[in-house]
């Protein structure tokens, strides 16, 4: 039983629907939301990773490490906000947060 | 592959050893320990007293900005490790090139750094 | 046949953790499964041979962001229980969806491991021709994708400026060190010799 590009696909998959779950389920939550999207692009660098090594073509790493990048940046913003609207709220009720006004 | 993967075979060993001594003291503990909970044994006794308030309690938000820092400056350093390893290896072209291109950003991220130096970011006051 | 072992152990561990990461009651223990999952993901791309992005996920991600997200989780202290409230309303519609977009993905990803370009390939040894998996990555990063690379630079300068526009507030009237005027202090500026006539006070 060898494994293949298959099974790796299949986790990647299995994580991202755990991710789009987890932002269903969790709606009031919005730190779990975030970490949510965290796995979903721990999926998707999962995907890269895997086409990456089974087309021996060193670009998808590359592209995973600027997906890397990406949610480091993400998850430092978003927390940052959410930081600022507990501040300004006391409360990171998200629901609250439905009407934009300076 | 196989060769490769062998280079990891003390990492799995050592993770192996680590679980399983870990898992030896906490069954150990469930299994050799004379355990007969009791509520009267868990309450606070003479001059003792419930806790007042919730244990946890709100951190400074300069550990949260310190930390944000560290992220930004861990995947500066992440990008640096390739290029450490490979630039003396190139052609003389691309080398320039790749230097170059890895002063742009160390540019970047050093105009970010003096801007949280000016703002006084890493002051505790 | 221990590679196929640890994919299945890896992939399991990888898979229950992120499970754990949503259901999770408390917050606390949602990211430290988050790290679990990272972790266990790292060990996927050994397997894969991506070494280099296997310790950048454990250093970046577990190493980093996830003791950010503890900062934020311990920093406020919230009513978890009311946040939590929902779960089971939701749980329905959620797990209809998902297991559509489980289905779909898993279809594909079966169909692709079949007969797409990449499934008559095997894993390559990932030391062949004596360059590494993090030379292989240098000697393309910074040439042929240099533009995304600087790109990556801004992105992390953006986030940097953004981080500490969104959350710096000075307190007012605290005194700070200024260390560049203590230096540049001399004995002029530091004292003034006032001649005072007698009888007359001085005014400062």
């Amino acid at each position: 039983m060898t494994i293949g590009l298959a099974h790796y696909l299949t986790v990647a998959a299995i994580l991202f629907t755990i991710g789009v779950f987890g932002i269903f389920v969790n709606r009031k939550n919005i730190i779990v939301i975030l970490m949510s999207i965290e796995l979903i692009l721990l999926a998707v660098n999962i995907n890269l990773v895997a086409f990456s090594a089974y087309l021996h073509d060193i670009t998808g790493q590359i592209f995973a490490m600027f997906v890397l990048t990406v949610a480091a940046a993400e998850a430092a913003v978003g927390l940052a906000i959410l930081v600022t609207f507990f501040r300004n709220r006391g409360d990171i009720e998200v629901d609250d947060a439905s009407v934009m006004k300076g | 592959m196989t060769a490769f993967l062998l280079q990891y075979l003390p990492i799995v060993i050592f993770l192996g050893v680590a679980v399983a001594i870990g898992l030896v003291f906490m069954v150990g503990a469930l299994v050799v320990a004379p355990s007969a909970p009791d509520a009267e044994k868990l309450s606070a006794y003479e001059c003792g007293f419930p806790a007042f308030e919730d244990s946890r309690m709100k951190f400074d938000v300069r550990f949260y900005l310190v930390s944000i820092l560290f992220i930004i400056f861990d995947l500066e350093v992440a990008f640096l490790f390739p290029w450490a390893v490979t630039l003396m290896k190139m052609p003389h072209g691309a080398q320039i090139f790749a230097f170059t291109s890895m002063m742009v950003f160390l540019a970047d991220l050093t105009l970010g750094y003096v801007y949280v130096w000016k703002k006084g970011a890493l002051e505790w006051e | 046949m221990i590679q196929a072992l640890a994919f299945y152990v890896m992939a399991a561990v990888t898979v229950l953790a992120a499970l754990a990461v949503v259901g999770a009651r408390n917050p606390v223990h949602s990211v430290l499964f988050l790290i679990t999952a990272f972790f266990s993901a790292a060990g996927l791309f050994v397997l894969l041979g991506a070494e280099f992005l296997a310790m950048l996920l454990v250093v970046v991600y577990v190493g980093a962001v996830a003791v950010l997200f503890l900062f934020v989780v311990m920093m406020l202290d919230i009513d978890f229980a009311k946040l939590k409230a929902g779960f089971a309303q939701y749980l329905p519609i959620g797990g209809l969806v998902g297991g559509i977009l489980a289905t779909e993905m898993i279809l594909v990803a079966l169909a692709v491991g079949r007969e797409g370009a990449a499934a008559k390939n095997a894993l390559p040894d990932a030391n062949a021709g004596g360059a590494s998996n993090i030379e292989a990555i240098g000697q393309v990063l910074y040439t042929d994708y240099s533009y995304f690379f600087e790109a990556a630079g801004l992105i992390l300068l953006v986030a940097m400026i953004g981080a500490i526009v969104l959350t710096l507030r000075h307190k007012p009237h605290v005194k700070r060190q200024d260390i560049g005027a203590q230096v540049a202090r001399t004995p002029k500026k530091g004292m003034e010799v006032v001649q005072i006539k007698p009888g007359s006070g001085v005014e400062l």
